[in-house]
């Protein structure tokens, strides 16, 4: 990362640099390009450049500049092959242990083999299936990741883009793959800008740069050289912004990845990927799994051997040691588990592209929150009016349904006269039955909330400015500050025009002499000046637009029907108007991220915004949706509060922090830290891409889990950054979800708080699946410790315990994947990455000490008691393994007396392996409902509520019944049709189980913090 | 790392305090002492289910095992009649194995009982009373018993005997009341060949009903199985020969493809 970051940054500063490299790889042609761009202004070459403006390029050059430069796309980020990822499966988890095990069996089979060419082939059978066992689970996390993978490329549509081009001195539309350097494009509103250009001349052209630099606000763009920055400068479009209106012609300067949105992306897949926490935590369980079984493993093989066992004999308990010991089914389960939640978050809209983001979302300890878009709406829409010296809130909800300030004021009357007719924004024609609010329309996006205000208000507003004609119009300009018309009026009695204007409103101000009030006007006095000025202030206070509206009826004797009004020459008056009100406008915050941002809080989570936006309004949205709560204040706050300079507050007094892109420039890494740790509330405003990742960072260094939420491409650094990416599925850009691990598809705040929630369910039942998994491990292993030691007959075969582990305890182990969640789990703090471990101690000593090690006695019990009832009672079976074991002793003696051949007796042993197998089971069944709540009693929890759970138990049962008495017969599996009465013999054990739990838990619940629930609960 | 040993600060050792470690034992102690005594528990209740004579259940032993003596690794009997050494561990063992089998301990242990039926002891409403036993005598081995043998069960002179014992089960009537023999065959042809005669005791390789049935080893202690001897008269040297020999009894199945040793 410390290598990456330099350049990154270098996106900003090396901008000229980029053309500059394009100038020297292109060629002689083409050197001169930049110098033509600089000195452009300077017109020198005008005439040349006319000509090449009209000629365009040769299709014959443009084929050669494509063959050298490649097409005119990004390239997807560098894909893993699938063979890999494939493998990766193969190896990974415990399946490394799994192959020794094999290749072990397949060595004292060989081994054997040389010695006895009659050895069994018990050894090889064992092996394949331990192989299968590799292969088999690891196909099925391949499958299940490529699922996922293909939810996500499924989503991306490719829409194949035209661009108009001029070649070989015609106009022609190609796809826009095609473009070259030096192709001349024509672009106007509405298309994306096929590539980056430099503007040769433009009309009315503004672009929405919002995906690249996350302005808002569109830009204009002309020919002018500006700025020596790319970025700042107005004469060149980038690459998939859009333009909104006018037209441009331009040259392409760079395509495909060599573009400035190129590198971003680029520089985006260059970010490391960081390991998901869940990851983390899984490895840190393997480690710990394959730890204890390597250990026990070599532990019983050095103990083996000086027992004086063959070694062939003791590699082969190693590996009986190893298959008890590896949860082989575990793996495929966590799998499982997490594309089962992933599917659930995907209904309520988050959907996730790595499936260990899951989880990742629900250790979240900070949302680093875009604003626009996120937060907010993303459509300026009327907040407030001022008029009759009184400020009117309006509706700002999604569909505006009740507005509830008064209307019936004259002045209203005149308000929404001039807010209707000074307006150009129109509706797209066809969108009838569409919602008003809904409804797409031309124009800027202030103009358009005007519009929908009115057209909610006063119905049809295209009506109304039918009835009032448009004679004349001075469209809005940066010059001006304002926008006029003149119109007739509707009243046919009345002949006068009625002259409306809205602009910035101090400019508004200064045209007018009169006020209107109550309907009346009245001279324009130091009083009202300086209630205007308040409102003014006060709205501005809110982060929202104002516009200013007055208007004037000009005198019918000096302005007749037939007055021709000349907009240049401006034969009308645009002074001593009578101003009427104030309308301020903001991208208002979407209606469900206040309660969103309160379950935040709660859950222990800092949400922090990062917005490109200025200040005040990123400020006053914040606030809005309590991202600075309604007490908090910042240090400027307290300032003006206590009328003192801002040096002289106390930085720490304040609780939240307004933090701007220009401060966060001048700061060390250690000062931002600083303002991490210290304010539980903070925005930043007006930060670039760049410093977006700088926050990301600073949070990861205070050891966050972080979450980022962004659309533009300028945010995939960050994404990917990020702990968890969250990606914007309606106004993402294509390069944002591709870094993010998870799609928003409302791009909806609110759902990322689901999402919160879905993600620490899961890790808490993940705890519940492992400790399930591992309980029954012991009692796998202790069988062929107990073999070794004592020398009872094998009590339980390495394939039987296959049967377990992939067989009947599969899907037990998912159904607790449904588990509801026991308390809030949307009130307690995020999980610590470092300290609360998905497998912690009491976990791992609990599932081992206590509940593993009464199961393996309840399975003993199961396994003597078959021997006892057959004749050989538990004294005569110890130290008995030799002589069981001799294939050539036919007649070895029982406690009664009889004699065995050696196939009796085998039958006996498996008849023992199936008895064991049987008392797990059962007492496994007991473990699952245990395993159902880690702190609450089973009764509390509702032994019923989750069905799968019963799924689960009855598929136990199934499945034991099936290898008992449908497969008995089948020796290669070594199961035996066992007698009824033996599976009841382990209830009592298992019904200890439960009680011992029970208290367990009861302890936990009346002593917290006690000594017993800091070793008891997992 | 010298911190998670001892902690001074917070006196902690291996990451607990003393108390911690002392509830630890403490803990451990009780709930281990628990199962261990839940467990005994269990399976002495488990234990009171089962009988001191006969087993609960005997659906293994449906057919008893034929075994021979001497018993060696891999069931071989390997003989090199010039190399004492050889076959003299055999002969020993064999020595042991017949032990009991002198008509002197037969006659002063066992019952001599009529031949040709069933020894039937029932306990007569006196429980678990205990069980006298038939004498085989080991004379009845004929030249295979070894008695004043000079040729030590002909294994010196390269004619070696071998003996055949049908396992014991209890309360198995063997032979379904009809008389049973075993017999003995090369196992493919040219073993047949390499085998030559032999020659079977008691006559006929007979085993008689009267040796059945078996009570269990704690009432009917001084049972002594029925044997039959095999002496090979003229084996091929140096050649590897498969015997197999079989019972041919009434309810004794001697066809279970996978194990060979039954019957």
């Amino acid at each position: 990362m410390s290598q990456q970051t330099p350049e990154i940054y270098s996106v900003e500063l090396s901008g000229t640099k980029d053309i500059v490299k394009t100038d020297k790889g292109d060629g002689k042609k083409y050197r001169g390009l930049k110098n033509n761009c600089l000195e452009r202004k300077k017109k020198n070459h005008k005439e040349e450049f006319q000509k090449e403006l009209h000629l365009g390029l040769s299709s014959t050059r443009a084929a050669e500049l494509l063959a050298r430069d490649g097409p005119n796309s990004l390239t997807p980020p560098k894909q893993t092959p699938e063979i890999v990822k494939f493998l990766k499966q193969m190896v990974g988890g415990f399946s490394v242990l799994l192959w020794v095990g094999a290749f072990l069996c397949w060595m004292a089979f060989g081994i054997e083999y040389s010695s006895n060419k009659s050895a069994s082939l018990n050894n090889v059978y064992l092996g394949s299936v331990l192989v299968l066992v590799v292969i088999f689970t690891g196909i099925f996390a391949y499958y299940q990741e490529a699922k996922s993978t293909n939810i996500m490329s499924s989503f991306k549509k490719m829409i194949p883009q035209q661009a108009l081009v001029i070649r070989d001195s015609e106009k022609k539309s190609i796809p826009s793959e095609q473009l070259v350097v030096g192709d001349i494009v024509e672009v106007k509103g509405g298309d994306q800008i096929p590539a980056d250009i430099r503007v040769l001349s433009s009309q009315g052209c503004r672009v929405d740069n919002s995906s690249l630099t996350g302005e808002s606000e569109p830009q204009p763009r002309s020919s002018e050289f500006t700025h020596e920055n790319p970025l700042e400068t107005k004469n060149i479009c980038f690459y998939s912004t859009t333009c909104l209106e006018g037209t441009i012609t331009g040259m392409v300067i760079n395509t495909g990845d060599r573009t400035i949105i190129g590198h971003i992306a680029s520089l985006a897949s260059g970010v490391g990927n960081e390991k998901t926490p869940i990851a983390i935590e899984i490895e840190h369980f393997v480690h710990i799994v394959a730890g204890v079984a390597v250990s026990i493993g070599i532990l019983f093989f050095i103990i083996a051997v000086s027992m004086n066992y063959r070694v062939l004999d003791s590699i082969i308990f190693l590996i009986g040691i190893i298959v008890a010991n590896v949860p082989e089914g575990l793996l495929a389960t966590v799998t499982v588990t997490l594309s089962l939640t992933a599917k659930r978050m995907a209904k309520k809209n988050c959907l996730v592209k790595n499936l260990e983001a899951v989880e990742t979302l629900g250790s979240t300890s900070i949302i680093c929150s875009d604003k626009t878009g996120t937060l907010t709406q993303n459509r300026m829409t009327v907040a407030h009016l001022w008029f009759d010296n009184q400020i009117f809130v309006a509706d700002t909800s999604e569909n505006h349904s009740n507005q509830v300030f008064d209307q019936s004021s004259r002045t209203w009357a005149s308000l929404s006269k001039i807010i209707t007719l000074c307006n150009r924004a129109e509706f797209k024609p066809g969108q009838e039955n569409v919602p008003i609010m809904k409804k797409a329309v031309i124009g800027d996006a202030s103009e358009t909330a005007l519009l929908k205000f009115s057209e909610v208000i006063l119905g049809d507003v295209m009506e109304i400015r039918k009835r009032n004609r448009k004679v004349a119009e001075i469209p809005f300009n940066s010059t001006n500050k304002f926008q006029l018309s003149i119109h007739e009026t509707d009243d046919p009695h009345d002949k006068r025009f009625l002259m409306v204007m809205k602009g910035a409103p101090e400019r508004i101000l200064e045209k007018c002499s009169t006020i209107m009030i109550n309907g009346e006007e009245h001279p324009l006095d130091e009083s009202t000046a300086k209630a205007f000025h308040t409102a003014y202030m006060e709205l501005g206070g809110l982060g929202e637009r104002v516009l200013g509206f007055c208007h004037l009826y000009l005198p019918a004797h000096e302005f007749p029907e037939t007055y021709k009004f000349d907009t240049d020459a401006m034969n009308f008056p645009t002074s001593n108007l009578c101003f009427v009100g104030l309308l301020s406008m903001i991208d208002p915050p979407r209606s469900t991220v206040p309660d969103a941002v309160t379950k935040c809080r709660s859950a222990g989570i800092k949400v922090i915004m990062v917005t490109g936006d200025h200040p005040i309004t990123a400020k006053a949205i914040a606030k809005s949706v309590g991202i600075i709560s309604a007490n908090s204040e910042t240090v400027e706050d307290i300032a003006r509060r206590l009328s003192i300079a801002v040096e002289q507050v106390n930085k720490w007094d304040a609780k939240a922090a307004v933090v701007t892109g220009m401060e966060l420039k001048d700061m060390s890494s250690e000062q931002v830290d600083e303002i991490l740790a210290n304010y539980q509330e903070i925005v930043f405003a007006r930060t670039s891409p760049q410093q977006k990742l700088i926050i990301v960072e600073g949070c990861q260094r205070q050891d966050a889990v972080v979450a980022v939420t962004g659309d533009g491409v300028n945010d995939s650094p960050a994404l990917k950054k990020a702990d968890i990416g969250v990606a914007m599925g309606i106004a993402g850009s294509d390069a944002a979800k591709n870094a993010a691990d998870m799609v928003l598809l409302d791009d909806n705040f609110a759902s990322i708080v689901t999402g919160v929630e879905e993600g620490r369910l899961i890790f808490d039942n993940l705890k519940k699946t492992i400790a399930y998994t591992l309980t029954k491990n012991i009692a796998e292993l202790c069988p062929f410790l107990i073999y070794i030691i004592v020398g009872l007959p094998l009590p339980i075969g390495t394939i039987t315990i296959l049967f377990i582990d992939l067989g009947t305890d599969i899907i037990p182990s998912i159904a607790l994947a449904y588990e509801k969640a026991e308390s809030d789990i949307m009130n307690r703090k995020p999980r610590h990455k470092k300290k609360d471990r998905l497998v912690n101690q009491p976990l791992a000593v609990y599932s081992y000490l206590h509940i593993g090690l009464m199961q393996a006695l309840g399975a003993f019990l199961v396994y003597f008691t078959v021997y006892a009832q057959e004749g050989f009672l538990p004294r005569r079976l110890i130290n008995l393994r030799v002589e069981w074991e001799k294939d050539y002793v036919n007649d070895l003696e029982d406690s009664y007396g009889q004699e065995w051949t050696r196939y009796q007796r085998a039958y006996l042993e498996w008849t023992g392996y199936t008895a064991f197998f049987v008392g797990i089971l059962v007492q496994q069944i007991a473990d699952l409902i245990i395993r159902k709540t880690r702190r609450n009693s089973i009764f509390q929890q509702g032994l019923f509520r989750n069905k799968v759970i019963w799924v689960g138990i009855a598929s136990q049962i199934v499945i034991g019944l099936v290898l008992s008495y449908g497969l008995g017969s089948v020796t290669a599996l070594s199961f035996t049709m066992l007698r009824a009465q033996y599976w009841f013999v382990a209830v009592p054990h298992a019904i200890l189980i439960w009680v011992y739990d029970e208290v367990r838990k009861l302890f936990i619940r009346l002593y917290p913090g006690s000594w017993w629930d800091k070793n008891m609960y997992y | 790392w010298k911190e998670f040993v001892w902690n001074p600060r917070t006196h902690q050792f291996m990451g607990r305090t003393g108390t911690s470690w002392a509830f630890i034992l403490l803990f451990y102690l009780v709930f281990y002492g628990f199962l261990t005594a839940m467990f005994t528990l269990t399976m002495w209740v488990m234990l009171q289910t089962v009988s001191d004579h006969t087993p609960k259940y005997q659906d293994r032993l449906a057919t008893p095992g034929l075994m021979i003596r001497p018993k060696t690794e891999n069931l071989d009997v390997i003989v090199n009649v010039s190399d004492t050494e050889s076959w003299d561990q055999h002969v020993q063992k064999l020595n042991k194995f017949l032990e009991p089998y002198n008509d002197s301990i037969q006659a002063q242990k066992n019952d001599v009982c009529r031949p040709g039926r069933y020894y039937e002891q029932p306990d007569n409403g006196v429980l678990n009373y205990p069980k006298r036993a038939c004498q085989f005598n080991r004379t009845q081995l004929g030249n295979c018993s070894g008695i004043g043998d000079p040729t030590h069960y002909g294994y010196s002179t390269g004619q070696p005997c071998v003996f055949i014992k049908m396992n014991r089960v209890i309360n198995f009537y063997a032979g379904a009341n009809q008389t049973m023999n075993v017999t003995c065959a090369g196992k493919r042809d040219e073993d047949a060949e390499n085998l030559g005669n032999f020659v079977m005791f008691p006559a006929n390789g007979n085993i008689d009903l009267m040796y059945f049935p078996y009570y269990g080893k704690k009432f009917h202690v001084n049972y002594t199985q029925p044997l039959v001897a095999v002496k090979f008269l003229n084996v091929t040297p140096n050649v590897e020969v498969n015997v197999e020999c079989r019972i041919n009894a009434a309810n004794i199945a001697t066809d279970d493809e996978r194990d060979k040793f039954a019957g």
